[in-house]
This record gives C-alpha cells, structure tokens and sequence, in this order.
C-alpha cells in the first residue's frame, strides 16, 4: 500500500505520485555524485546500492511515478499506457513489434508490467564462443554473478521450488513454490510427466507469503498490467523508495535528452525535458539505464566534435548486435475447460532443451513456459501475428476458455545487422526516432521449430489438440554489449564504457548473448554487481564525495 | 446456427461492485454514451464500422461503435504507434488515405463504393487488403496490408475489451480485489462464468 512515506518528503517527487513543484529548486541541483538515466529493473538497483553507500544519486525517469492503487486497472486496454509507446521505426525481415509486450516507461521501467518469472542464467550462457564456436563470450562468469542473484533472490524474496533441476543454482529458493498452480500448469506438468520431461513450479518474483509490507498474490492474473495488490515486485515498489529512504532523488517525467561532455572528453552530466523546458543536471558519474533502444539512441544522438560517431563508440558498436527471445505462443485445445485468464501467467516451466545438444542440428536451447493470456493479448496476437481475423478469429475466441498455452523463450544469437540505428524522423524532442532493425538467423529459425513441437508434443500429451501457433518475441538485449576488447565492445566487465571513464551503461543493452530464458535477474545482477564497482573504486581513490562514508559495508 | 456463447446465463457486470473503482469506471465507460468524434468523419466512421462487421464477425451496433470511438480517440491521442514499418505513413495518414483507397477500389471493382457494396462484395475486397493482392494504382502510396493489419488490430483490441464480449466467451474479467480462489482444473471461483447444462 502506497502510506506515507516521511522520507519522500525530501524529494522531488513524492511515492503518492505528487510532484513538489520545484526542479530548478533539486535536491541536487548543484552536482550529483550519480546521475543514473531510467528507472527500471537495473536503474533501480544501482539508485538503491548507491544511495545506500552514501553516494549522492539522482534519478531521471521519462515516465510517471506511478501510484500503483489509482494508476493500475485490471484492464489490459487501458493498461498499455505502462508501455514504451513513442513511435519507433522497425525494419528487417522479423520486425519487433514494440511497446507493451517489451518496453516499459515510468519510475519500475519494465518491472511494473513484466510477467515475474525470475530465472539466473546458466553458466553456459556466459560462454557461447568456447563452448559452441559461435558469438561471443561474456567477459564475466557465471560466478561473478552468484552472490548477487543471491542476494537479490533474499532481497526481493524470490518464491520457487525447493529444488529446481536445471543450471548452477538448483534452489531451494527464498520463499516457498507458489501453491496450488493454475490450470494451465497443470496440465503443462502433466504433459512433461507423460513425456519424460522434467518440469517444475516457475521461480517468480512473486510472494507466496506476506514479506515486506506486502501481501502474498491473489491469482488475478493481470501481472502485465500491473500488480494492484504489491504481491509481484517491481522496482518501483521495492528498490526505489528504498532508494528515497537512503536519500536518491527521483525525478520523474523527465525525459534525458542528450549527455554532456566536456573537453576533456569526460561526462559532466545530462539534459532534460520537464513541461517543455530543458533543466541540466549535473553529475560526477552518469549511468545510462535506458534499456536496450533508447540507451543507444541517446548516446549516437550526442554524439560531438570530439565523439563524432556518438558517445562511447568507437568501437562502432553502439546499437549494434540487438538481440530479443523467440516468444512463439504455442496453444492446444481441449475437452475440457482451461480457462488461461485464471492465476500468475506462468507458474510451470521446463528447461529440458535448454543446453546445445549437437544432435538437434542447432546450439544452444530454450525454457518452456506454461503460460496464461487475457483476451485482448490474444485475440490482438491472432490478429496481428497470425493473420486470423474474422470467423476464424471468432471462432477460436468463443473457445477460448478450452485453450491451453506454453511460450517459449528460446536464444537469439547476436547479429551485428540487427541494430538501433538513427532516422531522419524526429520527435517531439527534436531526437531522431529510432530504427530497429531485426531478421532471425538459420540458427534461430531451427531452434523456434524444435520449440514448437515440443510445446505441441506437450500439450497433446493430455489430450490437447495442436490449434494455432503465434510467432512472438519477448525481451530486448544487446546494443551496447560488454567485453574486454576496446574495439569489440561498448563497456567492460563492471558496464563502465570504454572511452569515458565516468560514463557507465547499465540495464539489458550490456548482454553479450540472450540466454535461453527471461533475462531480469540477470539483469539486476549486472546492476547490483556494477553498483559494488562503483563504491569500490570510490573506497580506493576517494575522488566522489561521499556524505557518511561510514555506512558503507 | 450454434449460440454464441457458451455461457448464456452469465454477465460479467453483474460483478462489477467487486471491482476496484478505477476499473470499474473504464469498463463502465466502453457501454456509452460515447463523446463526438475528433478525428473520423462521419462516412469514415460509417466505413470501420463495416469494416469491424467483418473483422470481429459481429454486427451489434451497440459493441461496433465503442470500437469506432476506441479507433477515434487512438487517432486524436497524440500518443505514439508502438512501431511503424520504415516507408510506412503515420497512422492518421494511413487511415484516412487508406479509406479512401478502399472506396476507390471498390468503385473500380464493383462500380460503387464500399459501403454500397453488399456484405460478400465487402469482404472480399477485405480479404484482398489483408493479403495484399488489391492491385490497383492507389495501392502504390497505402501499403494495403499494413493498413489491414492497422484498423483490424485496432478493432480486435476494443472489441475483445467489451464487458458483453468478456461475457460471452466465459473470461472473469477484472479480479481485484477478490483475486481468484480455485485456480486448479476443473474448479472454479463461485462467481465465474458456468456453461449451460445442455450446452454442446
Ligand atoms: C510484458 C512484459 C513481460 C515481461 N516478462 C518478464 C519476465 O517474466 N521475466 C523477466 O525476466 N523479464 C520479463 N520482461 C523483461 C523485463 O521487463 C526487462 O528485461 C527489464 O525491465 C529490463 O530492464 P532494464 O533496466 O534494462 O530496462 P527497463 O526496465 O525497461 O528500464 C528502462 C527505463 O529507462 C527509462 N528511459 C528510457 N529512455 C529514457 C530517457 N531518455 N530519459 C529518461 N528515462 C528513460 C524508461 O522509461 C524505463 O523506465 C518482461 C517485459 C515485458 C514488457
Ligand atoms: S497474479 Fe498475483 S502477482 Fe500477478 S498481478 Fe495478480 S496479484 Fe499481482
């Protein structure tokens, strides 16, 4: 529940959603320590780290602070307004559709309208180019990221199975599996059984009991449009008042317009918009956590004289490598009732084709999800993806309570062709809009094929009939990837960009590969673990004021 | 002739106290009265208005016409389109030349335009659009099957957010704050939609 907060008096912005009219009056108005660009899944993170460890941190947001008690509606129309949905140019063979089913837009960013589930990446996933000879690997491991999904995981108290039989962390997770499951997974696990498939409950950032203030879920089923009750995480409800509490400012429908370099080629801080006027915040340390499109249109759009081809690009790899999941919705019909609007989206799962298995003829795999739908998400994908309107249409959704459905969330290989590059056509804030390139490559192509059969095989394992399949996508990555090799990538192994020191890039722009499952806790990982860099290098040099240096851990 | 709903004794509305006010106030407001419209003329509106007939494969005014106003008020907003294929026009323009484009292609087929048209006629020129093998000159500046992919996506979206379809097709609707209760096969919460006991 949105109570008082006493510490958001302080601020700008105000957790009710009322906004203390003063910006040429900020808290930092002078200079920040952090300035971080977005405030989603990673944004969050890095404000609440920092904030934590003394730095001064300001946040500039595009969007709303969203109240989520008045905002919200159990409406998935009027709900598409927790999106991205500024015009972008697409283009490719597969072009993305964009807006609700990927970007977010307001203080939580894509958390307040993700489905929750809340996988670590295995530890193949950070080494694609050892393992099977293509892409790249990651300039990390696996285990630098371990301790901070764990840490994550307890932070947010992640509910899942006591034992998860896929990848490094085989559980027991945080908080207990969610209990009963929708029947939908049900039937999922039961197909897996038949089959000899191993399934299991899905790890949610979900509650399956009270924790924090917040009550346990309720199964509405609206996870896409925001959660009413506070059960499922954002980080508009959990990191970023904790971030206020600890002293962050949040400035919220602020759109950052441009990053500012000085002479000496180093970052002093950013431009924005609020009600048609510029404000310039100033900052020792800016973090771009703008996701995967508009962090690099930012950075080519300021672009120089010294940085002619954009900010942190010479590597050339600023918007290059744009990778989403296969997101194909694969659905089956039943005797019986299903009724898919009923409970958390997905609650059942297998990653049994996960690993390369050289005899598919493809490398790399993909998650199974059990997955629900409203019906306006259907009926629109029928429409706009499968090209079924009319009887057609209308017979399928007068059955849609017999439906059952599993997604797949399959690997991406990178592509240097697909890309965020800049148009001719500008926006309301004279930035150009961006165009977004995107075809499938062979590898993809097989891997979807093998995912839809064996959702199918799956589905009529209980008596399901194979019905209609969507080609959808989920998730963007990539754009500003990391490595250690300057002329390869955009920032290295903490997300600090290569050419300015004091410029870091922070959210999912920075993955080197897609994995072959939901990517926000890897995500937060990238996040929690850059935000220890960044208080470790100010230990060692003392250079960024830091106003109780004795909190810090 | 099949019924179309499997579920002729349920209504979502009679819920509607258990929904939040929020919701409640957006649903409510899909049943009318509709304010004037602020971008479509009246022949355009006359024409989605077939063209939803097709689309949804239902001709009740009463639902047809909140989708109109729904596809009005996305044209007025000037809130963004998601994403827009690179070479394809702003979606006002597409729209309302793409209308145009449809009369005109009726009249050459068929000697009138689309709304004197009979309702075969109408949908085959519609599937024509949505398969993109209209030829005809006008086509060279609308791309057809974007223009079909437009208005029917815009369409199925209202369509399927109406409180009577959501009746019809058994879906619980809003859910806050009750939630549900029984979400395991075979169960449901007392207050969900319950087919008829002679219903195939
Ligand atoms: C419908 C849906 C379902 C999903 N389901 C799952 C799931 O189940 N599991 C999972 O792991 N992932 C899921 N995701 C993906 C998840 O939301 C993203 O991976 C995650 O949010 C990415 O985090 P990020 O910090 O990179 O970017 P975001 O969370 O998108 O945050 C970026 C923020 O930057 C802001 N911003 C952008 N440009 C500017 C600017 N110029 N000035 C100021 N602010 C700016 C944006 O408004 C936004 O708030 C889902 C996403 C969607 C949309
Ligand atoms: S299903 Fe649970 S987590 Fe999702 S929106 Fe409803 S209450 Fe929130």
């Amino acid at each position: 529940m949105p109570t008082k907060h006493d510490f958001v008096q302080h601020n700008c912005d105000h957790y009710d959603g009322n906004r203390y009219d003063h910006l040429d009056k900020r808290k930092y108005g002078e200079e920040a320590d952090i300035c971080i660009v977005g405030a989603g899944a990673a944004g969050g993170v890095l404000a609440y780290e920092l904030s934590q460890a003394g730095f001064k941190v300001v946040v500039i947001e595009a969007g709303p602070f969203w109240n989520p008690q008045t905002d919200f509606a159990s409406d998935e129309l009027s709900m598409h307004s927790l999106a991205w949905n500024d015009t972008r140019l697409v283009a490719g063979n597969n072009p993305l559709a964009m807006g609700h089913n990927n970007s977010g837009r307001g203080v939580g960013g894509g958390t307040v309208h993700f489905t929750g589930v809340f996988y670590r990446f295995h530890e193949s996933d950070f080494q694609l180019r050892t393992m099977d000879g293509v892409a790249d690997d990651w300039p990390i491991t696996y285990k630098d990221l371990e301790p901070y999904y764990e840490k994550i995981e307890k932070d947010i108290a992640v509910s899942g199975p006591k034992h998860f039989p896929w990848g490094p962390f085989q559980g027991p997770y945080p908080y207990p599996e969610r209990e009963p499951i929708s029947a939908n997974s049900e039937l999922f696990r039961r197909g897996c059984e038949k089959l000899g498939i191993r399934s299991a409950v899905a790890p949610l950032a979900i509650l399956s009991a009270p924790f924090d203030g917040r009550p346990p879920c309720i199964n509405r089923g609206f996870c896409n449009q925001g959660c009413l009750p506070n059960a499922k995480f954002s980080t508009l409800i959990h990191y970023i008042p904790k971030a206020i509490g600890h002293g962050a400012e949040v400035l919220s429908d602020c759109m950052v317009t441009q990053v500012v370099v000085d002479k000496s080629g180093r970052v002093t801080g950013v431009t924005f918009i609020h009600d048609d006027k510029e404000y310039f915040q100033k900052a020792k340390i800016t973090i771009i956590s703008a996701f995967c499109i508009e962090t690099p249109r930012l950075l080519l759009h300021s672009a120089c004289p010294m940085f002619p081809n954009g900010l942190a690009n010479s590597s050339g790899m600023v918007g290059k490598a744009l990778m989403t999941h296969t997101g194909h919705d694969i659905y089956a019909k039943f005797h019986d009732e299903v009724r898919i609007y009923k409970g958390t989206p997905v609650m059942a799962v297998s990653q049994e084709f996960y690993e390369t298995d050289k005899s598919r003829g493809f490398v790399k795999g993909y998650t199974l999800n059990a997955h629900g739908s409203r019906p306006l998400g259907l009926a629109k994908n029928l429409v706009s993806k499968a090209d079924i309107w009319g009887e057609k249409l209308y017979d399928i959704m007068r059955d849609y309570n017999f439906y059952a459905q599993i997604t797949m969330v399959g690997e991406v290989l990178p592509d240097n062709n697909n890309s965020v590059t800049l148009s001719n056509e500008k926006d309301e804030y004279g930035i150009p809009r961006p165009i977004i390139t995107f075809s499938y490559g062979e590898n993809d192509n097989k891997l979807i094929v093998h995912g839809v059969q064996k959702a199918n095989e799956i589905l009529e394992a209980t008596g399901g009939k194979p019905a209609f399949v969507i080609p959808d996508t989920g998730h963007l990555m990539g754009t500003c990837r990391m490595g250690n090799n300057s002329s390869t990538s955009v920032v290295d192994g903490f997300c600090r960009s290569h050419d300015i020191p004091n410029l870091y890039i922070c959210s999912a722009a920075v993955f080197v590969t897609s994995g072959g499952c939901n990517p926000t806790e890897t995500v937060m990982a990238i996040a929690a673990r850059t935000a220890d860099y960044i208080i470790e290098e100010a230990k060692k040099d003392g250079q960024y004021g830091m106003r109780k240096t004795s909190s810090m851990t | 002739m099949q019924e179309r709903t499997r579920y002729i004794n349920y209504n979502v509305l009679k819920e509607k106290e258990h929904w939040d006010d929020h919701t409640r106030e957006i649903v409510l407001k899909r049943l009318g009265p509709f304010i004037e419209y602020k971008f479509l003329s009246e022949h355009e509106t006359k024409m989605i208005l077939a063209i939803a007939e097709h689309i949804v494969y239902d001709e009740r005014k009463e639902i047809l016409l909140y989708v109109v106003h729904n596809l009005d008020n996305t044209l007025a907003s000037p809130i963004g389109e998601n994403q827009r294929k690179v070479g394809i026009p702003e979606h006002k323009i597409l729209v309302r030349q793409g209308l145009k484009a449809v009369d005109k292609f009726a009249q050459k087929q068929y000697g009138v335009s689309f709304l004197e048209i009979n309702k075969q006629q109408q949908l085959s020129v519609l599937t024509a659009l949505s398969k993109g093998e209209a030829m005809q000159m006008e086509w060279q500046s609308i791309p057809q099957k974007e223009l079909f992919k437009k208005l029917a996506t815009e369409i199925v979206s209202a369509y399927y957010s109406h409180p009577t379809v959501w009746s019809e097709i058994g879906y619980g609707g809003p859910a806050y704050p009750r939630g549900y209760v029984r979400v395991e096969t075979g169960l449901t919460d007392p207050w969900e939609a319950k087919r008829d006991a002679n219903e195939a």
